[in-house]
């Protein structure tokens, strides 16, 4: 995986939480549900981002991949497969 | 009196406004009118399923246009339909009998008698052979029932309730009053379609000739800023979640306008909430940002009852009442709602004893919420009567301000107050995050309690080990605490004085 992707997940998805957790403190393997109570909404808000600011079209995924995404090495694992290097 | 609504929507074709529905992988626009043509193949397709008028349909989908057009085409044929939606309902054998259907069409794979993928329904919708013959006319009556919609409910299986085309006429009337929707307008539905007050839109597009768009509710966020809608059809979760984000696009150096644009497009009329009470910090915070929000209020058993909007809005108020709608204030100041047309008066689907605790014989609906009118007729919900806590002291405790008040605090996502014997107020804490910040909560607990009476004061706190979720069945679907499921999860706790972080 690219590691400028997994900075640039960990900082996006801190952002969507409505707690304060450190982008490095974040455990990649750990349920984006269960461990960190993300809402539904904000995992869509999470991906949203992140597919916007690495370039990576939405619409490489479906509705169902997303319900598949359930930690953050998921989301970066997936995305990943479609990025270019950030910010390019 | 349902001529001017479903007596159009059933034979007229529109002449203006399109719809267009949005996915991940992108969006589709259709002329409303090319839109009505298709349903009526659909319509005929139901017909050639053995569907006839007063049989009823089970839709069983995520939004899309299948969706619309099913709903459409069962309007057309004077046959009821069933939104059942995916993730709470299985589509099976049994939920044909359960809800006695004579057809279910899913999105789901899955097979057995008279279910059918919703992929037939995208293909006969193509099918120009399905243009003719004519469809038999049909009459709405206000009291017929055109769907039956699914209420959560505080305990188990949903129950569920029949809506009379009268009250969906009267609503969409009193809607349209107000808010005046028109060519130029594009309404946001993201909401699943399972809820008959989102498919109102739809509705409203077909009568008033505005735009429309339905998106997955994982395409939301996506298809907002390239839709640009006028109107978002909300709840206080999503704009909770839109909140952060705009203020998060703020801390990298974006203005508060550029921010808000970014989330929702830059041609915003207003947003509308409902469903549950938004914090009044939230509402601030859009109205500050340019965008009116305007906060409602209505059950399923009542559909809308009042609405803020631009020529009447008032903070902290659900708005007032409207056309069609009287709410009278009982002597324990719990609000009932009568109505010219009642959404039913009783349950279609319930344990028994359900209907009689919430509707009297005429339709009127004791709501169960507190709440008082001000002179100006705008109505102001305080928490629910069932949530008044009477002390042993015979003191009456209304806990839902005080719960807002321990939520301010970022550490804490939700809480519930109980009162164990009477005799003190325990909090159940679902944190924010796991593991809790107790220093947060602790301190939060402390000045809450500064501020409160001495018969209000909170005198321990349990921390939920695992946070309140839906999944876990401690949230509503609507992200409202579950009272009785978490007391009985933290029932040990909270009757146990020892436990728990005690107040200082």
């Amino acid at each position: 995986m690219l590691p400028e992707l997994e900075v640039t997940a960990r900082e996006q998805f801190a952002a969507v939480l409505t707690h304060d957790v450190a982008p490095a403190a974040l455990d990649l393997d750990a349920d984006m549900v269960g461990h960190y109570a993300l809402t539904s909404l904000n995992k869509v808000l999470f991906l949203t981002e992140l597919c916007e600011t690495t370039k990576v079209d939405l619409a490489n995924f479906t509705e169902d991949d997303l319900a598949g995404m359930r930690t953050l090495r998921d989301v970066t694992d997936a995305i990943a497969r479609h990025v270019g290097p950030v910010g390019s | 009196m349902t001529r001017e609504t479903f007596g159009r929507l059933v034979t007229t074709e529109p002449a203006t406004g399109r719809i267009t529905f949005t996915e991940l992988w992108g969006a589709r626009t259709l002329d409303l009118a090319d839109l009505y043509r298709r349903s009526a193949r659909v319509a005929r397709w139901l017909l050639g399923h053995g569907i006839r008028p007063g049989d009823r349909i089970g839709i069983h989908a995520a939004n899309g246009l299948e969706w619309v057009l099913l709903d459409l085409a069962a309007l057309r044929l004077k046959v009821e339909t069933a939104g059942l939606e995916p993730g709470k309902f299985t589509p099976d054998s049994d939920l044909l009998t359960r809800y006695d259907l004579t057809l279910l069409c899913t999105d789901r794979h899955t097979e057995g008698p008279g279910i059918v993928p919703i992929s037939e329904v995208t293909e006969a919708a193509g099918r120009r052979d399905l243009d003719e013959p004519a469809l038999p006319p049909v009459t709405w009556q206000p009291e017929d029932v055109t769907t039956i919609k699914f209420t959560s409910g505080s305990t188990g299986e949903s129950k569920g309730l029949g809506a009379t085309a009268g009250s969906i006429d009267s609503s969409l009337r009193a809607v349209q009053e107000i808010f005046e929707h028109g060519p130029g307008d594009d309404l946001f539905v993201f909401l699943p379609l399972s809820l008959l007050q989102q498919r109102y839109w739809i509705y409203s597009a077909l009568l008033h000739g505005h735009d429309v768009t339905v998106s997955t509710y994982e395409a939301a966020f996506a298809a907002l800023r390239q839709v640009r809608p006028t109107v978002v059809m909300g709840v206080p979760a999503f704009y909770e979640t839109a909140k952060r984000q705009i203020e998060a696009r703020q801390r990298r150096g974006s203005s508060v306008t550029e921010a808000a644009q970014a989330v929702f497009g830059d041609r915003i009329r207003y947003l509308w909430t409902g469903s549950a009470p938004a914090a009044p910090s939230t509402l601030r915070f859009f109205v500050d940002a340019g965008l009116p929000i305007y906060e409602g209020y209505g059950l399923n058993e009542t559909c809308i009852v009042t609405k803020n909007h631009p020529k009447a809005h008032r903070e902290g108020s659900v708005g007032q009442v409207l056309r069609g709608k009287e709410v009278l204030i009982d002597a324990d100041g719990v609000v009932h709602v009568r109505s010219d047309h009642p959404v039913n008066t009783r349950y279609l689907y319930a344990e028994p004893g359900s209907s009689e605790q919430i509707f009297a014989p005429d339709g009127t609906v004791r709501t169960g919420d507190l709440g008082h009118l001000d002179e100006d007729g705008f109505l102001f919900i305080r928490g629910r009567a069932d949530d008044v806590i009477v002390l042993d002291n015979g003191k009456k405790v209304i806990v839902r301000p005080i719960e807002e008040q321990l939520k301010a605090d970022p550490a804490i996502a939700e809480c519930v107050l109980f009162c164990p014997g009477q005799t003190e107020l325990v909090a159940v804490v679902s944190p924010a995050h796991v593991p809790a910040d107790r220093t947060a909560i602790t301190a939060q607990l402390a000045s809450t309690n500064a501020a409160l009476t001495s018969d209000e004061r909170i005198s321990r706190m349990i921390l939920a080990d695992e946070p309140f979720s839906i999944d876990n069945g401690l949230l509503t679907s609507q992200y409202k605490p579950r009272r009785r499921q978490i007391l009985a999860a933290h029932h040990a706790a909270v009757h146990d004085p020892k436990e728990g972080i005690h107040a200082p």
